[in-house]
């Protein structure tokens, strides 16, 4: 291998891209917008059920009610209630007669009021209701004859939810860096289509060399963007050992996509075809991430997932180099076979 | 302009088109995602608490749970099927049922039930589902509810559902995928084939070339939009009106195209242009999807304005007179492109 002659591919390659100033801007532009969208989505987790109560009387019972997922709020008036329901700022809100002790003391019913805006759920409706009935149970003296023995499994994340945006980060780094997968294809696709790989060959530049350029070019840019990108959101903030050695093997990985892609493509719309078919099957572990408990253990088949678990697992967990190491270790072989594939397929295509 | 070779160019366009990657792609891929969305994305964005029971004996507590709006409830025939469906966040709580629970809990004796919680579950949920499992508990042992409540619901909004919420985006991709992608793939292929040179030098002119290929265009535009409404049944009530807004949603995708197809030079550039104008034209599709997002940050983008009449049509029941002004807020934007795209043509047929 010559590195020279790399060096000059690849400062080439580099060249070409900016001076191209329109692609060089709107892959700037591309980023800013994925960061945009990572601020514009809720910054936080709404966790607990927020309740209005107008009572003059405050039955006992409502001292006793779970902390953690219910927050009850005195309002002076009904009238305050219902204006605050409307304004949103409660899921529900509950009016309590005056005489509801008296009631239940006399074991007649008291009316409760409840006041959900239009736009409330049928869950918060049902939800608040059972709260109610439960209370009631429970104020009349009819504790359930249940007993729970409960276990909380995986890291308990009560009060420190991961917020959507925070959860979405994985499939955006993912899809920036896999986005290069078809850049990188459609450069080597251009480069055979148009003969100049040919003409390069005849020179003293060997096959190794081209690919060593493309290589370097395609993970420098994959990198380059992703980490800019986890930077900007905060993505490197807890590991950034971590996320920077698994974003590097990404951008590996994305190469060695780019170059099965490339092998595979007769022109663009072929490296278009190829390349919307592996994005869509790579980005898959990161929606699993999203909306956790959708995709089964099939999911670990796809080397993305070594990728978006990590970043989710260092990033919003804080997941350490002994939690982390395997998914490290499983991506690096997933590399290597495919930049290995995609090296041989090239190197055949070429032949 | 000649008719006669706008419409031999068109028969053309219509004859090698289906060949085209980006054809195939532009029908199939929105009829997939609107599959997707409506198939998996109606469940994956739901926030109701998800409950999973094992049932050793034979319970009506389950088929109970089932019935209810507010919970959704799934059934393992395991309890080592339950702690992975927890453990990965398929359920929020998992219950046990031991054997013989109904007829202990209708002689009123004390049972013992193991629960899981998923240590990500919301603190909500987590009060939730314990308080709906007491209350069917209750059901089940026929205890008298000891209140009356009346539940009273202000203002005038209603709650979106996802598959509601995600409809303006499908419905984009749809409108332009075809509408601006043909166009633009097909010019830029023409650029770089020299085809479009040949052809200039012939009778035809640019407009007609462009004409041709917008025509392509905007009707696969407006049957891939229509047929994901049907497909979504989301026609409303107005389906002449709403076929009138696709069509210059439609229009509004081919002026991008046949811009984009104009000033690029080629395909990598156009993928780059898509990756981040492509999540701006989208915009407006997650402002819908997050109601947290203020409205007006949609109408920042010009493809609001092909939604929101949509959105009022086939959603809300409106009609001429609530989409009026953003139609009119259309035809200029749609009037302004075709000025730019006839100024764009004359500068590419002077090159």
């Amino acid at each position: 291998m010559n590195f020279r002659i790399i060096r000059a591919l690849v400062a080439k390659d580099l060249s070409l891209f900016f001076r191209n100033r329109f692609y060089a801007l709107v892959t700037a532009l591309g980023i800013v917008t994925y960061i945009t969208i990572y601020l514009v989505m809720p910054g936080s987790v709404d966790e607990k059920l927020e309740i209005g109560l107008y009572a003059p009387v405050v039955p006992p019972v409502l001292e006793q009610l779970p902390e953690e997922g219910v927050e009850i709020q005195a309002v002076e008036s009904e009238e305050a209630l219902i204006e605050a329901v409307i304004e949103g700022q409660y899921a529900a809100g509950m009016a309590l007669p005056a005489d509801i002790m008296d009631k239940f003391a006399s074991g007649q019913k008291p009316q409760i009021t409840l006041y959900f805006h239009a736009d409330a759920p049928e869950e918060v409706k049902d939800a608040v209701e059972f709260l109610i009935r439960e209370l009631a149970y429970l104020q009349t003296g009819q504790p359930l004859a249940i007993e729970t023995s409960v276990e909380i499994l995986g890291r308990d994340m009560l009060g420190e939810q991961i917020p959507p945006r925070d959860r979405m980060r994985p499939l955006l780094a993912l899809a920036l860096i896999m986005f290069e997968t078809m850049g990188l294809a459609s450069l080597i696709s251009e480069e055979v289509e148009q003969g100049t790989a040919e003409a390069l060959l005849v020179t003293p530049t060997r096959v190794g060399d081209l690919f060593a350029a493309k290589g370097l070019m395609g993970v420098g840019l994959a990198f380059a963007q992703a980490v800019f990108f986890m930077a900007i959101v905060g993505g490197v903030s807890s590991q950034p050992l971590i996320i920077l050695t698994t974003l590097l093997l990404g951008a590996v990985l994305v190469t060695g996509a780019g170059f099965l892609i490339a092998s595979l493509s007769k022109d663009m719309m072929s490296v278009m075809a190829w390349g919307a078919v592996v994005i869509i099957i790579f980005v898959i572990p990161a929606f699993g991430i999203m909306f956790p408990g959708t995709i089964s253990g099939w999911v670990k088949v796809i080397p993305s997932y070594y990728l978006a678990d990590t970043i989710h697992q260092a990033a919003n967990f804080g997941a350490g180099w002994g939690d982390v190491w395997s998914n490290l270790l499983i991506l690096l072989g997933f590399n290597l076979v495919i930049v290995w594939g995609g090296i041989m397929a090239l190197r055949r295509k070429f032949e | 302009m000649s008719l006669k070779r706008v419409s031999v160019l068109l028969g053309k366009e219509f004859l090698h088109g289906p060949k085209n990657y980006i054809f195939i792609f532009a029908i199939v891929a929105p009829i997939i995602i609107s599959l997707v969305v409506s198939l998996v994305f109606g469940t994956l964005f739901t926030e109701k608490p998800k409950l999973g029971i094992v049932d050793e004996g034979n319970s009506q507590l389950v088929a109970m749970s089932q019935e209810l709006d507010s919970v959704i409830t799934k059934e393992y025939s395991t309890v080592s099927d339950m702690r992975g469906a927890v453990e990965g966040g398929a359920v929020d709580m998992g219950i046990v049922l031991p054997q013989a629970f109904d007829d202990a809990v209708s002689r009123g004796e004390k049972v013992e039930i193991e629960a899981y919680i998923w240590g990500e579950s919301l603190a909500k949920n987590r009060t939730i589902l314990p308080v709906t499992i007491a209350n069917l508990v209750r059901e089940l042992g026929g205890q008298e509810v000891p209140v009356e409540i009346e539940s009273v619901t202000l203002g005038d909004e209603v709650s979106a559902p996802w598959s509601d919420r995600l409809l303006p985006f499908i419905v984009l991709a749809a409108v332009f995928l075809g509408g601006l992608m043909l166009p633009a793939t097909s010019i830029i292929d023409e650029k770089q084939k020299n085809t479009l040179e040949a052809l200039v030098v012939t009778p035809t002119t640019i407009g007609d070339v462009f004409i041709s290929k917008g025509l392509v265009g905007i009707i696969l535009s407006l049957v891939m939009g229509t047929a994901i409404l049907i497909l979504n049944q989301a026609f409303g009530a107005q389906p002449l009106l709403l076929v009138g807004v696709l069509a210059l949603g439609a229009i509004m995708a081919v002026e991008f195209g046949l811009l984009s197809g104009a000033l690029i030079k080629d395909i990598t550039t156009l993928f780059a242009l898509w990756k981040f104008a492509g999540i701006l034209l989208f915009a407006p599709g997650f402002v819908y999807m997050f109601p947290q997002i203020p409205e007006w940050v949609g109408q920042i983008f010009p493809t609001y304005y092909i939604v929101q009449p949509i959105v009022d049509i086939s959603q809300r029941g409106g009609g001429w007179p609530e989409i009026a002004v953003n139609v009119f807020v259309l035809i200029g934007l749609n009037l302004v492109l075709a000025g730019i795209v006839v100024f764009v043509a004359r500068k590419t047929m002077q090159h």
